[in-house]
């Protein structure tokens, strides 16, 4: 009994040291687990491209791209009205249509929102991204680049409405003092920053035939500077609009569709004129931008949509009846689209806007609608314009685009030759209103349609009332608007 | 020689020659415990003589002496017994009763025991015994009134367990629920266990004892002990119970003639009222005075609730061999029809001496339990539903309110909720034990708990249609248009939830005593653990409704309009982590205690995974010391302690996740490409709460130990607590949580214990407690952080607000100023701006109370035991949810009904009928102070000393809240749940019930 006693107490004396041994050696590797999904933690190179994509996909939100953002860059203008029944107010486009919108207005709040939300995805992209050492080195740039032109498209955007803003590049350390997080960045610096973010696209980005053809959508170099014109045009730049689009014109990679009101058809996407436009696929399942087809539809028995950012009577007729942009840009009531589709007179406004209209998902909530951001036609517009200002070509670009629409030549454009094509060629592509501001007669243009525009105010949108509240005061209101 | 052996010789000696000299008598008898179990080796002697003997093997005893002698029984740890010899020569059973003595008592603490005496934390013990007394199935309950500092917000729907908080609330965003520990076992509740299986519950209270469960121990620990079995012959308990149970007070419903009244006037006022022009018709109809139903719908819901309870258990073994093994059924059926709960445990705990220096022992438990769960939200329909509808109509139908309220028909409520839930607990743990010296220890203890718990639901939608309204037939239920989809006729949908968790706990143990005067006690080990928690759920439509469904996903094919549907849901948790703990006593008078406990657990980011606890404590036995020896005091001590402790039951999004939810079709053919952020719906350090811990503690006793009782102050701070966090939308991320937050809980718990006995026959003794605690958020530490909102009554109205200052769980309402000339509240303007708005709200208390009382008081008097408890919380408010969403042509309460405001009898308090949704407002908010009658319990033990087969046999009766004392209107004022949802809001609460019990305890 001993005997069997001893070698059994040796025998468990060896187990319970071997387990002690086992259970001390092994503790980092016990504690990996395969995890359901991917952490903060595992974040690697290959979530780069992904990283960009969720920025991309930003662009499809109603915030940045549909209802809110019409408010302000078309409801707002003289081109658009709110439309839709007088009793739907679409919580608050009756107040931009009049200019009567506040601090307090939903798609201020909105717009604001969703645009910094775009620039933190941007943000993680860029910052995430330049650490990933195994990370091809051209595709590492080509991403970040694609970032940062999209960051750039952001702060533009919101730069042109709310004037000044935070200028926010990390994840913000929420521990840090208030002021140093949201203090308002001045116009100057803000367009400062975006040139910056723009010049380094254009080292690194590739021209839009070099992609695959899987890839189109993608930032371009030809995007990027075409968007570094456009922001030099809104600060009046001249040499730079020049120099940029001459760039662009002389690159070969771009060129007008000859049917005007083929672009916004299916057929038109990403074709020789697109520069950058936002990417929808309408079939199931579908990834689109958020309802922007759906509240512009048609609306009433027959319709398809809400009838929000109607055509207004002063766009209608200030087109010369021989232009074929006017149909191509306006569903008039009555009217059988060019996909067959008749419009009943039932619905219940007289003009919807075309350019939102999806020939294939009509009332998805999710349309296969690209939204055109830049297109070579605006390059050939900027060009005449800064042409105008600094004594070059203006003819020449200018009648390009208005042969395309059924126009003749003019000989030697006017400064408001300019400017009225431009608002026919870019009609609901969401520049009019700060176009008006842009070249100084919003007051003129607005204030003769009974519009109240006031000088020294709506120049600028108001910033948000609540981040305002939850800045504790950092973020001072735009004048006018306290 | 020592002197032992001497005297034997010589008491040897002299009883041999008494007993030549004097013709003596032999007097007999046996020697036993409280339990009834023989006593070996008692000593049994003439008093102020040398004569004396010992018990045998079985307890018993002869002893030679002589009528009017007086003899004397010793033994160790028992009361010495006295008595004078008659002329009765069989002594028959002598009971020597166990001596209650402090020095001896052995708490048992996290990875071990210690001696009471050497003990420099605050813990509190509950016996087995206690819980024994009378009826309780689910031990947590039991704890109610029984240690200070310890909150059981009790309920009594059947299965469910009580809330439990210690020393205050100390996370919002958290787990709040104390860990629990049975038999090395760490686990989130004891509903499984027997009541009658428990040898102990250790409670611990201060971070010197919980800081070795290191990011477990923030919310305190329960450490359950399971009985052992005992050498000796097999003996056996049984145990079983009978009672009845039934709503203890019942709010007063308005009849149906009263609501009649009351809804015509609410009509009438509303097509008056100049301020709401676009009156809702459905609400414009005035109600007939003749009505031909007057239900009460909480009678036709409720029944008398009945329990029954069996426990039979079995104890004995060899000197290396013990078991213990007990079975016990519960069944409960609820007081709401067809609401029951049931439950059956098995245990089995060995323990096995393998060699000198091996031991060996395993507790091993089973769980079943079926529970049939019904909604409690039919306790506010009955509430609500008029009692002008009919539970049938003539027609046999259910009786319909739809054309006046939106009010559930009760009964149809209750019967058509198909629902089961199945229950099986297997937890076991089996440990080693190795001598490796005689004062050093090497244990290994490996242990599994799983869950297996499957939920079916059967939805009959055509039936819940047709419930709905009279017109309803089973040709209108699908719609109307074509192009609409079918609605299924019915849904089964079933869950099985599985959780599967394995300990393995190695720790060494030194414990020893050197020149009687250093002990040291010293544990260092390494524990690991991983919890794997897995579900799937699946339901099928259309599956046809027939008695043996039987919940079988399997009925119906696809061919003829069923659908299924499925999906699941896995994780896994691993933790790892070294302990440690020093005890230092000197001369068992100065005592020195420190712990630490290293965490790393997997569910952290990387950086955030390792944590330190520990903690430092000392005592001082004043009352050993020279100059203390003509003091009062039989014993003075006092201790103190630090420590920092960790929660890590933080919110289950723990982990910063890349989402990748952000798809763009790029490409001609717009492929749809992933798109992944970090969108961060909290922060990425998120990790443990860390608690820090002052404790004062003083233990005394005085009047021969008659009375003694413990003091603790403590200040506990969550340093670190997880808020809400609303970041401006520059920052571009949603809110999210964060460590930015100072939760106190300061308080003082005392303890006073009084024992004594009036004669031999007359013993009674009398515990009580008083806890005291102060919860506040004290500190904000980021300018970001937001004023939580919560407590929701479902109608757009909320009740509740996180923020600085104030305790959590606080109310925040509107204050009504007064009833206007028009019956209307009105509310004062807080902010004096002239207007009445969100910004008039102010704070009114907190749901949770501040002070805590309980008494226990016990008395034996020959063979009759006598318990009562008594309980009581004080100083907290709660909110009559189910009043304040009484809406549009719902039933009110009687006294609502009778003090309303009219134009002839104008009110100052009751405001006029209306049928719009009340501000949630402090006339909602009532104090929730209650002291009730725990249990009163009488028992008598029957002689059983002529029984060949018993033991013991005890017969009682109690009764549970017999009697309560409340200032509350509703039905209850324990309203336990989350702190920002219903605790303390009393909406589809479970009511308070009284219930009256008969049992008996049999030992054989």
């Amino acid at each position: 009994m001993n005997r069997i006693d001893k070698n059994l107490n040796k025998y468990v004396c060896c187990l319970l040291i071997s387990l002690y041994a086992i259970h001390f050696s092994c503790s980092d590797k016990f504690l990996e687990t395969n995890a359901n999904e991917i952490t903060i933690d595992a974040i690697s190179a290959e979530q780069a491209v992904e990283l960009v994509n969720s920025t991309y996909n930003i662009l499809l939100s109603w915030q940045v791209s549909s209802f809110s953002w019409n408010a302000i860059s078309s409801i707002a203008s003289d081109d658009a009205d709110k439309g839709s029944d007088p009793g739907d107010t679409g919580a608050d486009k009756h107040l931009f249509d009049i200019l009567a919108h506040d601090a307090t207005s939903i798609s201020i709040a909105e717009v604001w929102e969703g645009h910094y939300n775009g620039i933190q995805r941007a943000n993680q992209a860029i910052n995430r991204i330049k650490l990933f050492d195994d990370l091809d080195l051209e595709l590492r740039h080509r991403l970040i680049g694609e970032a940062k032109f999209l960051r750039a498209l952001f702060y533009f955007r919101l730069v042109q409405t709310y004037g000044g803003v935070p200028i926010i590049t990390e994840t913000p350390d929420v521990n840090s003092p208030i002021e140093t997080l949201l203090r308002r960045a001045s116009k100057n610096e803000v367009f400062e920053f975006i040139e910056n973010d723009l010049i380094e696209s254009i080292n690194v980005l590739p021209e839009k035939s070099t992609y695959a053809d899987n890839q189109l959508g993608r930032a371009t170099i030809g995007a990027a500077k075409t968007l570094l014109a456009k922001v030099s045009l809104y600060q009046n730049k001249w040499e730079t609009v020049l120099e940029l689009t001459n760039d662009v014109i002389k690159s070969g990679e771009y060129n007008l569709t000859p049917n005007y009101e083929d672009i916004w058809k299916e057929v038109g996407e990403n074709n020789e004129e697109s520069i950058f436009e936002i990417q929808a696929k309408g079939e199931l399942p579908s990834v689109g931008v958020d309802q922007y087809s759906l509240t512009q539809g048609a609306r009433g028995v027959g319709g398809w949509g809400w009838g929000f950012n109607v055509p207004s009577e002063n766009l209608l007729n200030s087109y010369d009846p021989n232009d074929l942009r006017r149909d191509a840009t306006i569903i008039f009531r009555g009217e059988t689209l060019y996909d067959g589709r008749f419009v009943p007179e039932t619905v219940v406004n007289p003009m919807y806007n075309q350019k939102a209209y999806s020939s294939a998902f009509t009332d998805y909530q999710q349309t296969g609608k690209n939204i055109r951001i830049l297109r070579y036609a605006e390059v050939l517009l900027m060009n005449a314009e800064a042409a105008s200002q600094l004594g070059g070509d203006v003819a020449g670009p200018l009648n390009q685009v208005r042969n395309r629409a059924g126009l003749e030549s003019v000989n030697n454009p006017s400064q408001i030759d300019v400017w009225n094509e431009r608002r026919w060629e870019l009609a609901f592509e969401h520049d009019r209103y700060f176009d008006l501001v842009r070249q100084g007669r919003a007051a003129t243009v607005l204030q003769s349609l009974g519009i109240p525009f006031k000088v020294g105010k709506h120049e600028l949108f108001p910033i948000p009332q609540v981040q305002i509240n939850l800045s504790d005061g950092i973020l001072k209101q735009n004048p006018g608007w306290e | 020689m020592s002197s032992k052996t001497s005297s034997l010789i010589h008491i040897t000696l002299f009883v041999f020659l008494f007993t030549i000299l004097n013709a003596q008598n032999f007097y007999s008898g046996t020697v036993v415990d409280e339990n009834s179990s023989p006593i070996i080796g008692a000593a049994i002697f003439i008093k102020n003589s040398a004569v004396g003997t010992q018990t045998d093997f079985n307890g018993e005893f002869i002893l030679e002496a002589n009528i009017d002698d007086v003899v004397v029984m010793t033994y160790i740890g028992f009361e010495d017994k006295e008595f004078k010899l008659n002329v009765k020569k069989d002594l028959g059973k002598i009971v020597l009763i166990e001596k209650i003595d402090f020095l001896d008592e052995v708490v048992v603490v996290g990875y071990g025991n210690q001696m009471k005496e050497i003990l420099t934390s605050s813990v509190s013990s509950v016996s087995g015994e206690d819980l024994t007394i009378e009826p309780i199935i689910n031990a947590n309950q039991a704890l109610q009134g029984k240690a200070a500092g310890v909150q059981i917000i009790a309920s009594d729907a059947p299965g469910s367990s009580s809330q439990v908080i210690i020393r205050g609330l100390g996370t919002i965003q958290g787990g709040r629920e104390p860990l629990y520990v049975v038999d090395g076992v760490l686990t989130n509740n004891i509903n499984n266990i027997n009541t009658s299986d428990i040898e102990t519950i250790s409670i611990l209270k201060d971070a010197a004892s919980l800081a070795i469960y290191g990011n477990r121990g923030a919310n305190g620990v329960v450490i359950v002990t399971t009985k052992r079995g005992q050498e000796g012959k097999f003996s056996f308990n049984i145990n079983s119970s009978l009672g009845f149970r039934n709503i203890s007070k019942k709010t007063p419903m308005a009849d149906a003639s009263s609501f009649v009244t009351f809804s015509n006037e609410a009509i009438y006022w509303n097509l008056n009222s100049d301020s709401n022009p676009y009156n809702d018709n459905s609400l414009s109809y005035f109600f007939p005075t003749n009505q031909l139903y007057n239900t009460n719908w909480l009678e036709e819901v409720s029944q008398l609730g009945l329990i029954t309870n069996y426990n039979i258990s079995a104890s004995g073994g060899q000197s290396d061999i013990k078991s213990f093994t007990s079975f016990s059924l519960n069944k409960e059926e609820g007081i709401l029809i067809g609401n029951s709960f049931e439950r059956a445990t098995f245990r089995n705990n060995i323990n096995f001496k393998v060699s000198n220096k091996i031991d060996y022992s395993h507790n091993i438990s089973v769980q079943l339990a079926n529970s049939t769960p019904k909604s409690y939200g039919v306790f506010t329909s009955a509430y609500k539903q008029s009692p002008i509808v009919p539970v049938r109509d003539k027609n046999g139908r259910y009786g319909s309110s739809i054309a006046f309220n939106n009010v559930a028909n009760p009964v149809a409520q209750l019967n058509l909720q198909n629902e089961k839930q199945r229950y099986l607990k297997l937890q076991g743990s089996f440990k080693l034990d190795y001598k490796i010296i005689k004062s050093l220890v090497m244990t290994s203890r490996f242990s599994i708990e799983t869950n297996y718990n499957r939920f079916y639901n059967f939805e009959n939608r055509l039936a819940k249609y047709l419930s709905l309204e009279p017109g309803n037939t089973i040709n209108n239920f699908q719609p109307t248009d074509p192009d609409a989809p079918e609605i299924p006729e019915t849904v089964l949908n079933v869950s099985h939830n599985n959780d599967y968790r394995w300990f393995l706990d190695n720790y060494l143990n030194y414990n020893k005593n050197f020149n009687e005067k250093h002990n040291i006690d010293a544990t260092i080990g390494i524990v690991a653990e991983a919890n794997k928690y897995e579900s799937l759920f699946g339901s099928r439509t259309n599956v046809p409704e027939e008695s043996n469904l039987n919940f079988n996903l399997d009925l119906g094919s696809n061919n003829d309009g069923t659908e299924e549907s499925g999906g699941g849901f896995s994780e896994e948790r691993k933790l790892y982590s070294y302990i440690s703990r020093l005890n230092y006593a000197y001369l068992n008078k100065y005592m020195l205690n420190a712990s630490y406990r290293r965490d790393s657990a997997n569910f952290f980011n990387k950086k955030f995974r390792h944590g330190n606890f520990f903690a430092l404590s000392a005592g001082w036995f004043i009352s050993e010391e020279y100059f203390m020896e003509n003091s009062p005091f039989d014993k003075l001590k006092f201790r103190i302690s630090y420590g920092e402790l960790g929660n890590s039951q933080i919110p289950s999004l723990n982990v910063v996740r890349f989402n990748q939810g952000f798809p763009y079709p790029f490409g001609s053919n717009q492929d749809i490409q992933q798109g992944g952020t970090i969108t961060a719906t909290i922060q990425e350090d998120l990790t443990w709460e860390t608690t820090s811990e002052y404790n004062f503690g003083i233990e005394f006793a005085l009047l021969n130990s008659k009375l003694n009782g413990e003091i603790d102050l403590y200040k506990k701070i969550n340093e670190n607590a997880i808020l809400p966090m609303e970041l401006p939308d520059t920052f571009g991320f949603d809110p999210f949580l964060s460590h930015v937050g100072e939760i106190s809980n300061v308080g003082a718990e005392l303890s006073i214990n009084w024992t004594d006995n009036f004669t031999d026959n007359l013993t009674y003794s009398i515990e009580s407690n008083l806890a005291y605690n102060q919860n506040e958020l004290s500190k904000v530490t980021n300018q970001f952080f937001a004023n939580q909102i919560g407590g929701s009554i479902n109608n757009g109205q909320y009740t509740k607000k996180v923020s600085l200052g104030q305790p959590l769980g606080s109310f925040f309402l509107y204050d009504v100023a007064g009833i206007d000339d028009k019956g209307q509240f009105v509310y004062k303007d807080v902010n004096n701006d002239g207007e009445v708005n969100e910004d008039d709200r102010r704070f009114f208390g907190s749901f949770i109370p501040s002070i805590t009382a309980a008494s226990n008081i016990k008395v034996e008097f020959k063979r009759f035991d006598f318990n009562l408890n008594i309980y009581g919380s004080f100083d907290n408010k709660v909110y009559n949810g189910k009043k304040a969403q009484r809406f549009g042509n719902e039933n009110m309460e009687k006294y609502v009904f009778n003090n309303r405001w009219t134009t002839e009898r104008p009110s100052s308090s009751t405001p006029r009928a209306s049928n719009s949704i009340p501000l949630s407002s402090n006339y909602f908010l009532e104090s929730g102070d209650f002291f009730r009658i725990n249990n009163i319990t009488l028992g008598y033990t029957f002689n059983s000393s002529n029984s060949k087969i018993f033991k013991k046999i005890r017969a009682y009766a109690t009764a549970k809240n017999s009697l309560i004392l409340k200032r509350f209107s509703g039905y209850t004022p324990e309203l336990p749940g989350n702190p920002l949802g219903l605790a303390g809001v009393e909406l589809d609460a479970y009511p308070t019930l009284s219930s009256y019990f008969l049992g008996v305890n049999l030992s054989f």
